[in-house]
């Protein structure tokens, strides 16, 4: 199949926009990221709100959007839900983060948490069709939900390490190595997926991945840039944790935020790779036709 | 219950592809854009044991449509009778459709009605005036027939009782179409 250039923008900046969701509701379970969830919120809202508009250059008639609800049983109205439910909460707690209700802001936080684990998965969920065997395994949506958080968390963490914040960066790093971890496992298993996807077919075989036409984007942005890359620049910046580094606190969050940021530049162009992949092997489950 | 369908005798069928080029004249079909094709499935085998066939593909008009099943906005149904349509009314281009289904029979109309879902539709139009769809009319070798699956005595239902039959691959859709093939081995999923 070609690749659906707005689904995949969309899907990779509402990860983001999930992850960062997921960040904030750490956050607000542990009493941290204060300073910066202001930031954190507007950044989620923004990232979900320019994937909802990537998305809608996929469509050939958005003037008839309001059909949208005409058969509440498809995923595809799911996600717009789940978008919708994410973007409100989002808002809700960049309201609250400018005053000081303590209470509201832990209840919007933990319902950000849910929204952000929630929004790629139903994401996912819509491409599981029967039609595509590379597609249709609960490992699509698991993909969509680790790179997401692969992608926000270390993006929420750069953020702390950017506002200069000693008191939450081992707490934010903390975070965006489970981020990594997340993000590094579902690939894996999506890959694995693949692999063992019914109907075998050379189209979507591994061999195709290792060996064949995609080996490039494969052991370039999947392999080296969406997991070894990130993996080593998080492992760099807790080695250089501010309270262990000799150069000074400034300095080491400094050069923190700088490993992170390359981390979450090296997880987008992962997530991005990993999805054009996701295009590629969909080919259909009828080998006669395609 | 009336149950519209298609069988096509790929013994008969021998590759004029009048049945894509008439659909096309029927349902004003654009540049670039098929509701039905044919498709050559092989040579096979080894020289000088070689065999052919043609493979008529268009909807399968499934009993269990998946392509029904994702349309976020409900342009796309399945009619009592079983035809699956799309109202273009409705549609919004989103080509989930296109996605869900395993057999590549949807386009995405750049031509006619810009940005939404076009397909084969059993030429609704004729069978509601009572009359057969235009492919199945002008196949030169009869190998299209259409009819009332649940009429044992329909031109579909003859076809499936004397022929060895097959289907494209089925994930669950249960495709309605049914294909005869007695002189060749079939390639394709069952």
């Amino acid at each position: 199949m070609e690749i659906q250039w707005p689904l995949l923008i969309f899907s990779v900046l509402l990860g983001m926009g999930s992850g960062l969701l997921v960040f904030i509701g750490v956050g607000e379970l542990k009493g941290a990221f204060k300073k910066v969830r202001f930031v954190l919120a507007v950044s989620a809202l923004a990232l979900l709100a320019a994937g909802g508009i990537a998305s809608t250059f996929h469509l050939g008639h958005i003037d008839r959007a309001f059909h949208i609800l005409g058969n509440l049983n498809s995923a595809f109205s799911h996600e717009l839900f789940a978008v919708a439910f994410a973007a409100i909460v989002a808002l809700v707690y960049a309201v609250l983060s400018r005053k000081d209700y303590p209470a509201a802001s832990k209840v919007v936080g933990i319902l950000a948490l849910v929204a952000g684990i929630v929004l790629p998965l139903t994401a996912g969920i819509s491409f599981m069709m029967p039609a595509r065997p590379a597609w249709d395994s609960f490992t699509l949506p698991l993909m969509y939900l680790g790179t997401g958080l692969g992608m926000g968390l270390v993006l929420g963490a750069a953020i702390v390490y950017l506002k200069g914040d000693a008191q939450d960066a081992k707490t934010a790093l903390l975070v965006a190595i489970v981020g990594v971890v997340c993000s590094i496992v579902t690939m894996v298993a999506y890959v694995a997926a693949i692999a063992m996807a019914p109907f075998p077919h050379e189209s979507r075989s591994l061999a195709r991945l290792t060996s064949g036409s995609l080996a490039v984007e494969f052991w370039v942005g999947v392999v080296l840039l969406g997991i070894v890359v990130p993996a080593a620049l998080v492992a760099l910046t807790a080695k250089r944790s501010p309270k262990a580094s000799a150069g000074g606190e400034a300095v080491a969050l400094k050069q923190g935020a700088g490993y992170l940021c390359a981390a979450f530049v090296c997880l987008v162009v992962g997530s991005v790779v990993l999805r054009t992949i996701m295009y590629a092997v969909a080919t259909s489950v009828e080998s006669l036709i395609y | 219950m009336t149950r519209y369908t298609m069988a096509i005798d790929l013994d008969s069928c021998i590759g004029c592809h009048s049945c894509a080029v008439v659909c096309k004249q029927e349902n004003n079909v654009g540049l670039g854009t098929f509701y039905s094709k044919v498709l050559t499935i092989g040579p096979s085998g080894t020289y000088p044991d070689l065999e052919m066939y043609y493979l008529p593909v268009a909807c399968q008009h499934c009993d269990n449509p998946e392509c029904v099943t994702v349309c976020p906005t409900g342009a796309s149904y399945k009619r009592e009778d079983g035809i699956v349509l799309v109202d273009h009314s409705k549609c919004i281009g989103c080509q989930y459709c296109v996605m869900a289904c395993p057999y590549g029979v949807r386009a995405y109309d750049n031509n006619r009605d810009k940005g939404v879902i076009e397909k084969c539709t059993l030429c609704a139009h004729l069978v509601d005036d009572g009359k057969t769809p235009a492919c199945v009319r002008h196949c030169p070798g009869q190998a299209r027939l259409f009819g009332d699956l649940d009429d044992p005595e329909s031109d579909v239902s003859k076809m499936i009782a004397k022929k060895k039959t097959h289907k494209l691959t089925d994930v669950g859709n249960a495709p309605s179409v049914t294909f005869g093939l007695d002189k060749c081995e079939w390639k394709g999923g069952n």
